[in-house]
């Protein structure tokens, strides 16, 4: 799906591994050497009431605090739909709730852990502390939950079904999840990428705002085991949709992560689809998460609303930083099956 | 008893995250719900099981709640009276 005119990313927030809610990985990113690393939670007191915060788990609080500026930097108080990406959901409280219940058995079950021990939870509660009584869902599709919300979005966003839509990209690592990413030799191994958490809230409005970061221009998934042509197939319809030549890409933001199987697919599939662009990377200054393509396409955004790549950027970050940033295409894949391409542009393009 | 009080207090401020609270702010005789802490209606079955699972007393009728939760005082003469742990 794709629209020549696009739709407009109005403002984005995130709280990550890097310094939260600013965009300071853009000058100063902070480099991890550990395996796993847990975002930088900003000072919540400053945000809410103790008897508000109290019962939220971290990913809550994360989510509703960039949901909270995010409308708040977009004018967008009150937007159409909310829709969130989740890999895992809220998986803290899951965990809590699951232990409990394989400790003390069904009778000694607490209620709070319980009621945040699902997925949806996230964006309903965003709802509640929005006021907001339209379109609420939830995508729990592993490696690619966020493109299912942004298409989510995207479509309806297209069909002016609504024309503000609030979308998310949540993801918690607790440590037990991590021994279990690490046994099976996802994480945690060398050489090999780190962990890292992903709280992200994007504005996205069927109209531009003055300030708004970049234009959306589709959303293509598309699954296929290796050696299908089904990727080539999502990325010419999108770019097709889009009226966008493959000449007019400057930067393809990859989710090059360290570790070498995933790596191995993107060294494969890039030059076959999209021979001679420059490869952006991000992984290596956010950590591996579900919904980190989420935060891919968050730098992609304000690598074009500042109109510069900087140097750490790119995968041959010998190249040196770019002025001048045309259409950015965000590739991300999952175990080589599900591939999903994003289409960026500046607003005015 | 002086012990319970400051005990219950400690295992309330741990199971309800009252982060900002500490057990010298939680007056012995104050309302639990409403006013003083201002706890809510999860709270309140936070604190059944917190009873259940920290001193063995089991609450069947929830309603029995209004009155034990009244204060910490009194939540914690109904644990003196009635703990099986």
């Amino acid at each position: 799906m794709s629209t020549p005119n696009g739709i407009y990313l109005l403002a984005a927030k995130q709280i990550s591994v890097q310094p939260p809610l600013t965009d300071e990985w853009m000058d100063a990113p902070i480099r991890y050497r550990e395996p796993y690393v847990q975002a930088i939670d900003p000072d919540y007191k400053r945000y809410f009431a103790p008897n508000v915060a109290r019962r939220l788990g971290k990913i809550l609080k994360r989510a509703m605090l960039t949901a909270r500026l995010v409308r708040e930097a977009s004018g967008v108080d009150n937007p159409d739909a909310i829709i969130t990406g989740t890999g895992l959901g809220c998986i803290e409280s899951t965990e809590a709730f699951l232990n409990a219940l394989a400790r003390g058995g069904e009778e000694l079950l607490t209620p709070t852990h319980f009621m945040q021990s699902t997925h949806n939870t996230i964006s309903s509660l965003i709802a509640i502390d929005a006021g907001c009584k339209g379109y609420n869902s939830t995508y729990a599709h592993k490696g690619i939950s966020l493109e299912c919300a942004l298409a989510d979005a995207f479509t309806q966003l297209e069909c002016s079904r609504i024309q503000t839509a609030l979308v998310g990209a949540h993801d918690e690592m607790t440590p037990t999840y991590f021994t279990l990413l690490k046994r099976t030799g996802y994480l945690g191994h060398a050489p090999g990428g780190f962990s890292g958490e992903v709280a992200l809230s994007m504005m996205l409005a069927a109209t531009r705002s003055k300030n708004a970061l970049c234009r959306l221009r589709g959303v293509e998934m598309a699954y296929g085991p290796a050696n299908s042509d089904a990727p080539r197939q999502a990325l010419t319809r999108l770019l097709q949709r889009a009226r966008c030549s493959p000449n007019e890409i400057d930067a393809v933001m990859t989710g090059l992560s360290g570790l070498p199987a995933n790596d191995q697919v993107y060294a494969r599939i890039c030059p076959e689809l999209l021979p001679n662009k420059n490869l952006l990377r991000y992984k290596h200054l956010f950590g591996e998460a579900y919904t980190a393509p989420g935060l891919g396409m968050y730098a992609a955004a304000v690598c074009l609303y500042r109109q510069r790549i900087p140097a750490h950027l790119f995968v041959d970050h010998k190249r040196g930083e770019q002025r001048g940033v045309g259409h950015i295409l965000c590739y991300n894949q999952l175990e080589e099956k599900n591939h999903a391409f994003i289409l960026l542009s500046p607003c005015g393009k | 008893m002086e012990k319970l009080i400051l005990q219950l207090k400690q295992e309330i401020i741990k199971v309800l995250n009252l982060e900002e609270v500490a057990p010298a702010d939680i007056a012995d005789d104050a309302p639990l719900f409403g006013e003083g802490l201002g706890l809510d209606s999860i709270d309140a079955l936070e604190l059944i099981v917190l009873m259940e699972k920290i001193y063995g007393i089991k609450l069947k009728d929830p309603a029995q709640g209004r009155e034990i939760f009244k204060s910490i005082r009194v939540m914690a003469e109904y644990i003196h009276a009635n703990r099986a742990k």
